[in-house]
């Protein structure tokens, strides 16, 4: 594969070189690995490595021919003491964000899921509960009504024996009364007998008198 | 040839104008070895982004969540989604490594499509997505390799090694060639997509300065985030290569 991958960008890399002979002196200026980099990056890329940037120099410069001298030497592939700072970098952004955001906001998602699956699992407990409050309101609406229906009676009783004291009362009254006028009645009848009978006695005495002349 | 001359005059011109820098870097010196500077600025602005919005919106979390941590808990849902698939079971110690390689590089990528870094004027260079060195990416794929090789040896100890001979020792030499082109392939894909889409952009808006770079923003925006989403994947999914065991 690699083997391949040569063989295929070498005939490139030639042809490229040949067609620009004026830059190819410029290409030993490219600054390509300044520091010492890690041996097997070194030897795996500055070929490629080369041939990439000559590439993209030679495409930059195919446009406006006249600009090539402007144009600086690009250095893309321009490895130094930016790697490892990168890597020192990274390191500790890793470090700070697991302090302040994946370790804390992770635990606290994770105890709220456990708590509302616990809360989950107990609502067939509740269910139950429910069950039992429902009957015991059941029982205090029953117990509720029997006492208000116990007092209603209650009341009824008493008004009824009220009314019916006063109904005896009034009629006591009114037979009292009755009473009354009866005896005065009799009292009257009796005098009006007397003073009649008197007038009787004086009457037949005065017929007595004209009937049989003296 | 007069045409010729003044198509190269114009282009001059628009040379001038678009100023695409490539491979120029701003320098300083640090105890003799030089850094590029423009990549350690935007990338100190990248860690600034990351570690600010995580400490606002974490702070103090909240059972119903607010706007900010729901993101935040969305994000972190969706990287161990990712480790545990490529990882497995054991995926708990290396969601803050696979969690900081994908959020890094998505913020470096998309603040190189989004921050107008342009507007501040370098010496020398100009600021960009820090995922457009090869520094930071061969940097992002070493330390996966690294973090591969850690996660094997920790948990099969020296019999790590009997992978290289496995299914037969015939494959010695490919399986001893993957170790390097896993890095190479991941820092090499990263580097060249996110400068390629740079470049596209930056050419077409000299070009053409109106309208018609936007959907090739927009493309660079989803390429972006795809690749941040492919190394983290294919971190993963090395690190769990080497901790499953071998049949």
């Amino acid at each position: 594969m690699a083997s391949m991958i040569m063989a295929s960008s070498k005939p490139v890399i030639t042809v490229v070189a040949s067609s620009s002979k004026p830059k190819h002196q410029k290409i030993p200026q490219l600054s390509l690995p300044k520091i010492p980099t890690p041996k097997f990056l070194k030897i795996q890329q500055v070929p490629t490595l080369k041939s990439i940037s000559l590439l993209t120099l030679t495409s930059l410069s195919f446009a406006p021919p006249s600009l090539a001298a402007e144009i600086e030497k690009a250095a893309l592939f321009d490895f130094n003491l930016t790697l490892p700072i990168m890597m020192v970098q990274f390191l500790l952004l890793m470090f700070a964000l697991d302090k302040v955001y994946f370790t804390p906001l992770g635990k606290f998602m994770d105890e709220r899921d456990s708590a509302i699956k616990e809360k989950l699992s107990s609502v067939k407990d509740t269910s139950e509960e429910v069950k039992q409050l429902e009957e015991q309101a059941n029982s205090i609406m029953r117990a509720a009504r029997a006492e208000i229906s116990a007092a209603l009676n209650k009341m009824k009783k008493e008004t009824q024996l009220e009314v019916e004291q006063k109904l005896a009362e009034g009629r006591k009254k009114v037979e009292a009364e009755l009473q009354e006028a009866l005896a005065n009645l009799e009292n009257q009848k009796e005098e009006t007998i007397k003073s009649l009978d008197s007038q009787i006695a004086a009457l037949s005495q005065d017929i007595v008198k004209k009937v049989l002349p003296l | 040839m007069n045409g010729i001359s003044c198509s190269i005059n114009a282009l001059n011109g628009l040379y001038d104008i678009s100023g695409v820098e490539v491979g120029q870097h701003f320098y300083w010196q640090i105890g003799g070895f030089q850094v590029h500077a423009q990549v350690l600025i935007t990338s100190w602005v990248v860690i600034a982004i990351l570690l600010g919005s995580a400490i606002i919106a974490v702070r103090n979390p909240q059972t119903i969540p607010t706007a900010g941590q729901n993101f935040f808990e969305y994000v972190l849902e969706f990287i161990r989604d990712v480790s545990k698939t490529q990882i497995g079971e054991e995926y708990g110690p290396w969601v803050p490594f696979i969690g900081t390689m994908f959020l890094f590089i998505f913020v470096s990528n998309w603040s190189g499509a989004l921050l107008p870094w342009k507007i501040i004027q370098l010496p020398h260079g100009e600021l960009a997505a820090p995922t457009n060195d090869i520094n930071t990416t061969v940097a992002l794929a070493l330390l996966t390799s690294v973090a591969y090789f850690y996660a094997g040896l920790s948990k099969k100890g020296l019999g790590y090694f009997s992978k290289y001979i496995q299914p037969t020792p015939i494959l010695l030499p490919i399986n001893i060639l993957e170790d390097f082109t896993k890095p190479l392939s991941l820092s090499f894909r990263l580097f060249g997509n996110i400068l390629a889409d740079e470049l596209v952009v930056v050419v077409l808006v000299s070009l053409v300065p109106s309208v018609v770079p936007i959907p090739v923003m927009f493309l660079g925006l989803f390429t972006s985030g795809i690749q941040a989403l492919i190394f983290a994947t294919l971190a993963a999914a090395y690190i769990g290569e080497s901790m499953e065991g071998h049949h």
